[in-house]
């Protein structure tokens, strides 16, 4: 066997470093299994345009529930949905268009600070009420005091008690939910905090903060948005829901519960000033569970091996 | 298992405790005290001293305060001359005011120039005026007339005038303690009341508790025997009597009664609110069960079929749109086959008020059943037993009902009473939408007219209801299965 046969060859430095593994980028993938959906794209369409015109609309607009509007011309009462009016005027010449993107603002902003709020507050107690077991005594029992008690009860009472107001009824809603929020996430935390790579962590004597934040925390973000994706439709409903009963926002704040409940004679009469609010509430609310659901769903990282 | 569920009973009677002082403290502290007259009628026509005096005895009516005129300051306060105390200027007047001053009362004028003292209730004071007052057990010694010194003390077996057994009391407020009768629930009893004050505005005077028992609409009159042997047509309850003082007894009084239980209940046509939501909610949970426990299975023995996918398409629906789109849609279906817009419209009486509310409270409970059925179900099917059954070779249909079934309803027991709790909520809604007068109407009701007291009560009666719920449920569940133990065993970090 002669030497020349063989040469030797150079220690490629940078194929040394190549990591074998397929490329991963967690959100990248949670994207591209979102928009892998049809029906979720459509919906997400239909959930930006009812963000952006809820923003822009009202500032146009201007549109102020207190406001008299046409109330002594009477041309302007009853006049159904036309190219001047896309959802028609009301029983004292308001442009119901307007009325209903003023609503539906308040409605948005209302679920979007409350769900905020109980997410953020249940999610950091949650961590530590899962984590440890001191806490888990003392908060178990007020989550059974809490827990039991009819929800709509207690918001009901809540902005009664605070009086009808926009803050007074996201206070009312996220005072009471974030422990619920809290327990979910308790559950979740109880479920992996005994796994090998923590047990190796405490062992290690990695503190109680970093190991719940570092360790525990990227695992919950599914988890997370699953939670919003519900909460946010639920926020919008009971918003809709204690308006028409009269206890939510106030006869000065625009809202679609509200409307609905104004309105709600006419529903023989005048059928599109009953039906179009009440369409709309239910399209924001079924556009945002949809895309919610989807992102939950796409946010799991099990989904992404296919 | 008997400590656990008497510690578990004792805290939830603490919770229900806790809740309702929370919401109490919250109504007497936070809302506004004069908003109590936005809706009384007559609170608009009164003007100067009238009104005022009006305000303060509403006030300490409702707990508020505690509200002292000029005469109740000389007589608490010992007065020995009583004309000079009650002269506004005088010597005695100022000492007296002087010292309720010192007390922490407020003085206030007025217009006349005589004074009176008000001090609020601290939220201590206020939790104690509750606690103290709301249960009231009645007792032999709980009656005390002066003017019927030789009143008997006692219990004795006796009948109801219907014949029934029942047992009977001398010397407490009711007479007939408990009895026996062919209305809901059967047995009834008069021994513990509640106690949540009076109802205000609507229903002024009126025990809050007595608005949402006592039967609605016009009273029903039938041939009634007294105990003195007359008989007339009249709508008393003679079950229900009370026993009136001998210096308000009158005439009528005396020829249908031989004793001093003479201020009776009425019976009325309509049911109560509390029967009428209580009825409501068990149709339309039955109901939910009947659809929801088919539908479930259904789902997980078709998982992945079209069958399966319409469900999961039927619950995000349901899910996602607001209850009250949903409710509306349908009734506006139910409008169209002819169901009335209103409860009120047929009333009580006719069936067709009945069926519209019961289908939808019965399609709002159904989405989270069918969820939790088909997820029970399609859990267990990965289960070994399930692997061994099929590799024995039973059918698809025996291994689904005759094994996986038994063991997927056990958490759906569990949920039962869940599900009543989910039914108050939705009948909130539905009431209203539909004015069932039912306990679910009444409290958006109540607070619109900022019926205090009415709130309180409903708190409570709902409170307690889904509490006992979740116990009762998790009480079935060990009942079903023995495998499962409430109390923990071991150490679980």
């Amino acid at each position: 066997m002669s030497e020349n046969k063989f040469t030797f060859v150079q220690m490629k430095e940078d194929a040394s470093e190549h990591i074998a593994a397929p490329q991963y980028s967690y959100w990248k993938s949670v994207f591209r299994q979102f928009f892998s959906s049809k029906v979720a794209i459509v919906m997400l369409l239909i959930v930006l345009f009812i963000v952006i015109m809820s923003i822009v609309h009202p500032m146009i607009s201007g549109y102020d529930p207190r406001d008299p509007g046409f109330i002594n011309d009477r041309s302007m009462h009853y006049i159904w949905p036309c190219l001047e009016f896309p959802f028609g005027t009301d029983n004292v010449g308001k442009n119901l268009f307007d009325a209903v993107w003023a609503g539906t603002r308040n409605s948005l902003f209302i679920a979007a600070m409350a769900t905020l709020i109980s997410t953020v507050i249940g999610v950091i107690v949650g961590m530590f009420w899962g984590y440890s077991k001191k806490i888990d005594v003392f908060m178990i029992e007020v989550y059974n005091v809490v827990a039991n008690v009819p929800f709509t009860l207690i918001v009901m009472v809540l902005v009664y008690a605070l009086g009808g107001g926009i803050w007074q009824l996201i206070f009312a809603m996220s005072v009471t939910s974030w422990i619920s929020v809290a327990y979910f996430i308790r559950v979740q935390v109880m479920i992996i905090r005994d796994r090998e790579y923590n047990l190796a962590s405490r062992c290690l004597g990695t503190p109680v903060s970093k190991i719940v934040t570092h360790n525990i925390l990227p695992y919950l973000v599914s988890v997370i948005v699953t939670s919003v994706a519900r909460d946010i439709p639920s926020y919008i409903s009971y918003e809709v829901f204690l308006s028409y009963l009269g206890v939510g926002l106030g006869k000065d704040v625009a809202s679609l519960g509200q409307m609905i409940q104004t309105y709600s004679p006419y529903m023989l009469s005048a059928p599109y000033m009953f039906w179009l609010p009440l369409i709309v509430a239910a399209a924001i609310s079924v556009s945002f569970y949809i895309v919610g659901q989807t992102l939950a769903d796409a946010s799991d990282p099990k989904t992404h091996m296919n | 298992m008997k400590k656990y569920v008497l510690t578990r009973l004792l805290k939830s009677v603490i919770s229900i405790l806790l809740v309702v002082m929370i919401v109490m403290l919250l109504l007497f502290k936070m809302v506004s005290r004069t908003k109590i007259f936005d809706q009384d009628a007559g609170y608009k026509k009164m003007q100067g001293d009238a009104k005022t005096a009006y305000t303060y005895t509403r006030w300490e009516e409702l707990g508020y305060l505690d509200y002292q005129t000029m005469s109740d300051m000389c007589t608490n306060a010992g007065s020995e001359d009583t004309t000079a105390c009650l002269t506004v200027g005088s010597d005695e007047q100022q000492r007296v005011v002087d010292q309720y001053a010192a007390d922490g009362y407020t003085i206030q004028y007025l217009e006349s120039g005589m004074p009176f003292a008000s001090r609020d209730y601290t939220m201590v004071e206020l939790v104690w005026n509750f606690l103290t007052t709301f249960i009231r057990v009645d007792n032999p010694w709980y009656i005390q007339d002066p003017n019927n010194p030789d009143l008997e003390r006692k219990y004795y077996l006796s009948t109801t005038y219907e014949g029934l057994p029942a047992i009977k009391c001398s010397g407490c407020l009711a007479e007939t303690q408990i009895y026996i009768d062919g209305s809901f629930p059967f047995i009834h009893q008069n021994v513990v009341e509640l106690n949540f004050g009076n109802s205000f505005p609507t229903n002024q005077g009126v025990p809050t508790m007595t608005v949402i028992m006592q039967g609605q609409g016009t009273p029903q009159q039938a041939d009634t025997t007294f105990p003195t042997g007359v008989t007339q047509p009249s709508s008393v309850n003679l079950n229900a009597c009370k026993y009136k003082m001998t210096s308000t007894l009158d005439h009528l009084d005396t020829t249908k009664f031989d004793t001093n239980y003479a201020d009776c209940a009425l019976n009325y046509k309509d049911p109560s609110m509390a029967s009428t939501s209580l009825m409501f909610g068990l149709m339309s949970l039955i109901i939910a069960y009947l659809i929801a426990i088919p539908a479930g299975i259904q789902m997980a023995r078709k998982k992945g079929k079209l069958v399966d996918k319409i469900g999961i398409v039927y619950i995000n629906f349901l899910i996602a749109l607001p209850s009250l789109a949903f409710i509306f849609l349908v009734k506006q279906i139910g409008n169209f086959f002819g169901a009335p817009d209103k409860f009120p419209q047929y009333g009580f009486g006719d069936i067709r008020s009945y069926v519209l509310p019961i289908i939808i409270l019965a399609l709002l409970n159904t989405a989270s059943l069918m969820t939790w059925v088909r997820r029970y179900m399609v859990d267990q099917t990965n289960a070994d037993y399930v692997k061994f059954a099929k590799a024995k070779g039973l059918s698809q249909s025996e291994i689904f009902n005759r094994h996986i079934l038994k063991n997927a309803i056990i958490p759906i027991v569990n949920g039962i009473p869940s599900s009543v709790v989910a039914c108050l909520s939705g009948s909130v809604i539905t009431e209203s939408i539909f004015s069932i007068p039912g306990m679910g109407k009444m409290l958006p009701d109540a607070i619109k007219v900022v019926n205090n007291n009415m709130v309180i009560t409903l708190t409570f009666i709902f409170a307690s209801l889904s509490i006992l719920a979740v116990l009762v449920g998790d009480l079935l569940m060990t009942v079903i299965d023995p495998r499962i133990q409430l109390t923990a065993k071991g150490d679980t970090r």
